[in-house]
């Protein structure tokens, strides 16, 4: 188990480090000029000439690399002289339009993720779940039907037109709801909850359409086994079969696909965090895009490149415990 | 900053609903849009929290780099003074200059080479430390450091050895700024300047203390000489003032400050914002918009009278134009710009932009505001264009029709585009429209290499004179190869910049102020541009918020002076 763990995290370090090169490149080698990028649009070509200094584009692009993983380990001191700036420990980058470390301003606005995308997690999977497990034993009628009806429309519909629904209904017509403001979970439960339930809904309604017939599709699948047969022939209680040799069978392709959603999510969701203006991560990307923030964009892309393979190493260590035909090797 | 931010595209379907709905009643036309100044709203009282819902973060907070209108407002009114500023009053009395940390508006001598300013008695810092005129000198320093772009140049245009001193970092003190005690600040100029009261209400003009510089960081952090103080800044999420128990009303005629919290919430959706703002409930009606009402909105706010009685939409002192390349074929030939003056139907391009409550339709470069608040119109050409006249004047300019043409935009823009393009098909220019995203839209015009054609450019005031707009616009000696601002037709007219340099010596306003008009007379007939929209800000605020106004200096935004909390 050590050894396997161990193996895994050397490949999750690889992949990161690959990923790293290949979105340095992009960002910092491709652009014709990406100090003039990172200072603004207002800069002075002397003022770009003293970003591009400090960001070390003067320098060969295997050095800059470096210095770039190095200051991550290491941190580093932009630039010399009255302009120096002190990134420390880890140092992602800086960014010259916030005048703050990529690592704060990732900091800052990851709790805002991390609560969207839990919550919304929990959400689905509760729904997703139910919904394709009712389906899957109650299959082919009418039941079965609806509910598919149902999950494929709403699984069709973009999210942000979902949130202006739910906006529209939930809090401008019936006033159930309050117009989400994120307030931190330190301030009190509830007010966290109540702010989030609107994006975690429109994340849900998503997300849950897609494991539903995901569950259903795996269900159906998994209980048409022969070893689901004998099990019945045993004698033991149909909700043993189905909860105990059905289901935790059929949730190993859904365990995978949850790794890979999360991973993506805990680094922002852009759009539902843009349309209800919720500070997190997205929101932190789409203004980093929109300003050509280049730091922060390749900060962002590193964040998630590193939640989606650690969310896949964590599914692989789920997946001996749900499937006992899986073994470390 | 002066450079016009870009507009977000209206959809034409919805300025009709709102033309529409602007013509079913008895109402004079300019009250119906919500046009013209107004008495401040509603009551406002001291006490509570005042929240300032935004789509974005600022850009600068430092005061050496703050240059945009609504962050200088912001700036010069929570949290740090200059030493003159403008008065808190609505419509034209807000082009006043006041003594601020000063005792008077300055006492030019040397025949406008010297500005002398006297610092008040009890002056503080959110600290209680006494506020020096060093620390003013030293805040103009610091806009000369390449270490900190983005803010107002003008202290660097004209202080003396300004040209090769590279700010407090690398060159220590600047000579022309002198500070013989702590109460008094001597400016010395390179030529007589007139209206430098006018960059003194600037935010370059406001104290930095030495020991609180933190260079680029000092953007995050102010230290505050005005009546609010930073409490927490998470940029682009929260901004949350509280009050300096150490600033001084006695000392400050201008500032009410009312609220005891300022919490400016950004990062929010501009369509959810004025949704919020017209729902008007809970914490949202202590609320206001810090950034312009989408055009999609009007129709919803114009048509409910209890939500438009909040709808404020003052002038901005900006101007929409459309940029001609005057080094190029057909554009170098000034009889066939003249023609298009007449061809463009500028009413289409309001109507495109968000209709009457979005703008005016501009027939001269400087906005009322600069022209004693009456709007010139030198050529008289009718709203929608006269195209008979276009084609008379094209075929005496030599011009073959049909002629092709580019004009470029940002791509928010397209449908403005699109309605310029339209009026030109009428006297046979043939227009291909290039989009560009906005952040990359001004250094492409400003690459003298790559602009070529028709551009839509705008252009606002930083102070109440031509001379901050009509040498920024038409002073040939201004164009540079990359980074072109402001004079991105790239108009070299010697008559015009001799003129130029003729009023700017003047020591009478009053009479430099007419000297601009007519200056700007005289160059809308050679035609460098052309004036489309004179730029309104829509805004609005929750049910009680009182005080509120769009100031005309500061593109129309609240004075941040004046707003409060209603009981």
């Amino acid at each position: 188990m050590t050894r396997y763990l161990l193996r895994r995290l050397a490949a999750v370090a690889g992949v990161l480090l690959v990923i790293c090169a290949v979105t340095f490149a992009v960002f910092y080698v491709l652009p014709s000029d990406p100090a003039a990028h990172a200072c603004g649009k207002t800069c002075t070509p002397e003022q770009v000439a003293l970003v591009r200094t400090q960001m070390g584009l003067d320098r060969p692009v295997y050095e800059q690399f470096g210095g770039y993983v190095a200051g991550i380990f290491t941190g580093r001191t932009l630039g010399d002289g009255p302009a120096a700036l002190e990134c420390s420990v880890p140092c992602f980058g800086y960014s010259y339009q916030n005048a703050l470390p990529v690592w704060d301003l990732l900091t800052d606005r990851l709790p805002v993720s991390v609560s969207l995308a839990l919550g919304a997690a929990v959400l689905w999977l509760a729904g997703g779940l139910a919904v394709g497990l009712v389906a899957a034993l109650r299959r082919g009628t009418t039941l079965d039907r609806s509910l598919m009806a149902a999950t494929l429309a709403s699984a069709s519909a973009p999210v942000y037109f979902t949130a202006m629904m739910l906006l529209l209904v939930l809090v401008q017509r019936l006033e159930w709801l309050p117009y989400p403001d994120y307030r931190p979970i330190s301030e009190g439960p509830a007010a966290w909850a109540g702010n989030l339930l609107l994006p975690w809904m429109t994340l849900a309604s998503l997300y849950a359409a897609m494991y539903a017939r995901l569950t259903r599709a795996s269900m159906i699948e998994t209980m048409a086994e022969p070893y689901i047969r004998t099990a019945r022939a045993k004698g033991l209680y149909e909700r043993t079969v189905v909860t105990k040799h059905g289901l935790r069978s059929a949730l190993t392709p859904i365990v995978t696909i949850f790794g890979m959603d999360l991973g993506g999510l805990l680094a922002g969701a852009v759009i539902t965090e843009h349309v209800f203006g919720l500070p997190g991560v997205g929101q932190l990307t789409y203004d980093a895009i929109f300003k050509a923030d280049q730091p922060v964009v390749l900060g962002v892309t590193l964040l998630a490149a590193f939640f989606i393979t650690l969310a896949n190493l964590g599914v692989d260590l789920v997946y001996a415990v749900i499937d006992p035909r899986v073994r470390y090797a | 900053m002066s450079v016009k931010t870009t507009a977000a595209p209206c959809l034409l379907a919805l300025a009709v609903l709102f033309g529409t709905a602007a013509c079913g009643g008895g109402t004079p036309a300019a009250e119906r849009s919500g046009n013209g100044p107004r008495p401040p709203a509603g009551e406002a009282a001291r006490g509570g929290t005042l929240a300032i819902l935004s789509n974005q973060d600022f850009s600068h907070l430092d005061p050496t780099r703050n240059w945009t209108m609504p962050e200088m407002d912001f700036g010069l009114r929570y949290l740090y003074r200059s030493l003159v500023t403008y008065k808190a009053e609505p419509g034209p009395a807000s082009l006043q200059i006041v003594p601020d940390l000063a005792t008077t508006v300055g006492e030019m001598s040397d025949g406008g080479r010297t500005w002398t300013f006297t610092l008040k008695e009890g002056l503080k810092y959110e600290d209680g430390s006494p506020i020096v005129a060093a620390d003013v000198k030293y805040n103009v320093e610091r806009s000369f450091a390449p270490e900190l772009p983005g803010g107002p140049n003008y202290a660097r245009l004209v202080l003396a050895g300004g040209e090769k001193y590279r700010g407090p970092y690398r060159d220590g003190s600047l000579k022309s700024i002198e500070t013989p005690d702590e109460k008094t600040i001597v400016f010395h100029l390179d030529r007589p300047v007139a209206e430098f009261p006018y960059y003194a209400t600037l935010p370059t003009f406001a104290p930095v203390p030495r020991a609180r510089d933190t260079k680029a960081q000092y953007d995050n952090r102010v230290f505050s000489s005005g009546p609010y103080k930073i409490d927490t800044y998470d940029r682009g999420r929260q901004l949350v003032l509280s009050r300096n128990e150490h600033w001084d009303p006695a000392t400050d005629p201008v500032r009410k400050a009312l609220p005891d919290r300022v919490v400016v919430k950004q990062g929010l959706r501009q369509s959810v914002i004025v949704d919020r703002l017209i729902a008007d409930q809970g914490e949202d009606r202590t609320a206001v918009t810090y950034a312009d009402v989408n055009g999609e909105s009007f129709a919803k706010i114009l048509t409910n009278p209890k939500v438009r009685a909040r709808f404020h939409n003052e002038i901005r002192g900006c101007t929409d134009t459309l940029a001609m390349n005057t080094a190029k074929a057909p554009f170098d030939n000034p009889k066939f710009r003249l023609a298009l003056q007449y061809a463009i139907d500028k009413e289409a391009y309001q109507t495109v932009k968000g209709g009457p409550a979005s703008g005016t339709v501009a027939t001269a470069y400087l906005p009322p505001s600069l022209s004693g608040g009456v709007p010139q119109d030198t050529l008289k050409i009718p709203p929608t264009g006269d195209v008979a006249k276009a084609k008379a004047l094209i075929a005496e300019s030599g011009v073959a029709t049909p002629v092709k043409v580019t004009l470029s935009a940002s791509t928010g823009d397209k449908g403005a585009a699109t309605a310029i393009q339209e009026s030109l098909k009428r006297v046979g220019v043939e227009t291909e429209i290039s989009t560009f995203d906005p952040s990359v839209y001004y250094d492409t015009i400003g690459d003298t290499a790559r602009f070529d054609g028709l551009a839509l450019y705008g252009w606002c005031q930083d102070y109440p004179s031509g001379s901050s707009f009509i040498p920024m616009l038409f002073d040939g000696r201004t164009i540079t190869d990359k980074g072109n601002s402001g004079n991105v037709s790239l108009f070299r007219d010697r008559e015009t910049m001799d003129r130029i340099d003729g009023i700017r010596a003047m020591t009478d306003l009053k009479a430099a102020d007419r000297a601009w008009v007519d200056l700007d007379a005289a160059i809308m007939r050679k035609t460098p541009m052309i004036p489309l929209l004179w730029l309104r800000k829509p805004l609005l605020t929750g049910s009680k918020v009182g005080g509120a106004f769009g100031h005309l200096i500061w593109s129309g935004q609240f004075d941040y002076a004046t707003l409060g909390v209603g009981k």
